[in-house]
């Protein structure tokens, strides 16, 4: 066994250094592996599981979010969601730092994307931010954490590949149980902003950034909340029973084309083959890397590697809390350079048996393992939000990386709560009846 | 003269993409329809669905290929001299041809050639579930086929690979 898993790791990290597609790494390495442990009828058996591990109506969902979110994010959503984040929290000094916070989380939630949270927010925010007297790197710092929220306020795509690899975990209550952590995460991002704004006198004296909105704050709620309609049409249609998690994601797409196209008309339709082409592109992205980590995660099962990892984590320290912390050490390290979705489903099916052995909830697990990740998606030498913000903000990433570091410690301080505060994650989903 | 073959190729995949893509909305929101208001759900939505998904990941992934979109780490090639980084280059779209050829194609192919042996069809759609499997082997045969030319390229002496680009440029003008 031992010298199977050797070849696979071997071939994995050697491939993904060169820039090779981390979907394709895994195959490769997954074949190599399957080859050096002797098995016969490789390339059938893998390209069925390739093939059965798409074969899910509840992945279905994340063709859709991806959708429904690209249309949502080709208008004018992040300047609605700014006036109306402006009109409520920029009263004060520091204001349009909570602002920005708020924003990310909304706009991250709408569109499911933390990257498109950080160009299209990022994009108005930052300059303006800049004007204001904030310095260029605290503000890049700032969108890119706060762009992470989204990842977990649902609707929530890693979310759905988390549940899928996860097995028998409901995506129901995955995403109601995201809700918590999402915000406490949100607000220790503004808490951070606001202190560091304020000790350094950030923003000037006089800054009053609702008072520069020229509409009133009914107009402002009233103009974004269609687009917020789309995260309460989505949870109400879950909560109710009245539709499943893919269909509440179809009803999305509708939503978000009756605003783009018909109600607000900031997408011209000749632009829809465009757009939904490349969401089909982003979904093909993401799939190709569901459907080759299935056939890993079969060859692992079969080795029983699940088993070897939790022996060795249980022999390591009997602690339920001291195991929790292990497997958060790696998962950082591992988040530093890998991106969230391939990170998911390579270490869901290896640390989750864990997790449950010593008694976590598998949707307790889930928003342990992505606030982890989310860390991971604004580290260097591989940070997808850390670089996206820094070529929106024009900086670079050393220099921001220093501006981080209070950003860093606030979501740290929110993966230790909610790693640590089960309820935090499982008390809404319990209270409205989506888990035991 | 290849560049326009794979524009071609990037474009036609773009169209047949939207309107599976159309076709998935559709189907779906079918399925609630029929549910909700005609207390009925109709049989066959979730497995058209399903079949349309897998149809759609798989196309997708092949796109992705072309606009050369697909995740990985670049930290170390970016550093890399020109010449290693071309080796790199050539190593890693090899790696992708060897997969996608051999897996996805051949290996998909052999699948595809035994379900239709079993003869055996899915419960609704009646039709053999060899046709969700052939989307593997379709696009395995697409991506191999271009990450080939891309190896050929960097072996004649080319360095960066220019990319499709156009699936969606194409499409909109």
């Amino acid at each position: 066994m031992s010298e199977g898993l050797a070849v696979l790791l071997a071939i994995f990290v050697a491939l993904m250094l060169l820039d090779a597609p981390i979907a394709f790494v895994i195959g490769i390495a997954t074949v190599m592996a399957a080859w050096a442990l002797g098995y016969g009828d490789v390339l059938i058996s893998i390209a069925r599981d390739m093939g059965n591990g798409l074969d899910s109506f509840a992945l279905l969902a994340i063709p859709f979010f991806i959708l429904a979110g690209d249309l949502m994010g080709a208008g004018g959503l992040a300047g609605r969601l700014i006036d109306f984040a402006a009109v409520f929290l920029g009263r004060f000094r520091g204001g349009l730092a909570m602002v920005n916070t708020l924003t990310c989380m909304l706009f991250g939630a709408i569109s499911g994307s933390a990257a498109a949270a950080v160009s299209s927010v990022g994009g108005t925010l930052i300059p303006e931010m800049n004007r204001k007297g904030y310095p260029k790197d605290f503000n890049i710092a700032l969108t890119a954490t706060a762009a992470t929220t989204g990842l977990l306020i649902p609707p929530s795509n890693v979310m759905i590949v988390y549940a899928v690899v996860a097995s028998n975990v409901s995506i129901s209550a995955l995403f109601i149980a995201g809700v918590i952590p999402g915000i406490v995460i949100g607000l220790l991002i503004m808490g951070v902003a606001l202190i560091v704004s304020r000790k350094n006198g950030y923003g000037g004296e006089m800054e009053h950034v609702a008072g520069e909105v020229k509409r009133s704050a009914l107009s402002c709620t009233w103009r974004a909340l269609p687009s917020l309609l789309l995260v309460v049409f989505v949870l109400g249609g879950i909560l109710t029973g009245w539709f499943t998690p893919t269909e509440a994601s179809a009803v999305a797409v509708l939503w978000a084309f009756l605003l783009a196209v018909v109600i607000y008309r900031e997408v011209p339709v000749k632009m829809l083959p465009r757009l939904a082409i490349g969401s089909a592109r982003t979904t093909g992205i993401v799939m190709l890397l569901v459907a080759v980590s299935q056939a890993m995660s079969s060859l692992l099962t079969e080795e029983q590697v699940p088993q070897f990892v939790s022996e060795a984590l249980l022999g390591f320290s009997s602690n339920p809390l001291m195991i929790l912390l292990t497997i958060n050490i790696i998962l950082l390290v591992v988040g530093t350079f890998m991106d969230m979705t391939p990170a998911v489903l390579v270490f869901t099916p290896i640390f989750l048996p864990v997790a449950i052995g010593i008694g976590i909830d598998p949707v307790h697990f889930g928003m342990i393992l992505i606030a982890n990740l989310c860390i991971g998606l604004c580290t260097p030498p591989v940070g997808t939000c850390l670089f996206l913000g820094c070529s929106v903000g024009k900086s670079n990433i050393a220099k921001v990386s220093w501006a981080m570091l209070p950003f860093y410690a606030a979501m740290f301080i929110g993966l230790i709560l909610i790693t640590y505060w089960p309820a935090l994650s499982l008390w809404l989903p319990k209270l409205l009846g989506v888990m035991e | 003269m290849w560049n326009h073959t794979k524009r071609i190729t990037a474009i036609s995949l773009g169209w047949v993409s939207i309107a599976v893509f159309l076709a998935l909305t559709v189907d779906v929101l079918l399925g609630v329809f029929s549910r909700k208001i005609l207390g009925d759900q109709v049989r066959w939505t979730e497995e058209l669905a399903r079949f349309l998904l897998v149809w759609i990941s798989f196309l997708g992934g092949a796109i992705a290929y072309l606009d050369d979109k697909h995740l990985g780490v670049d930290l170390l090639v970016d550093r890399m001299h020109p010449s290693a980084r071309r080796v790199a280059r050539i190593v890693t779209h090899g790696m992708v041809f060897a997969f996608a050829l051999f897996v996805m194609g051949v290996g998909g192919t052999q699948l595809v050639i035994d379900r239709f042996d079993s003869g055996q069809v899915l419960p609704a759609l009646l039709i053999n579930k060899a046709w969700f499997y052939l989307a593997v082997p379709v696009s395995g045969y697409v991506i191999s086929l271009f990450a080939l030319g891309n190896v050929i390229y960097l072996l004649t002496g080319g360095h960066d690979i220019e990319n499709a680009e156009s699936s969606e440029e194409g499409v909109a003008s």
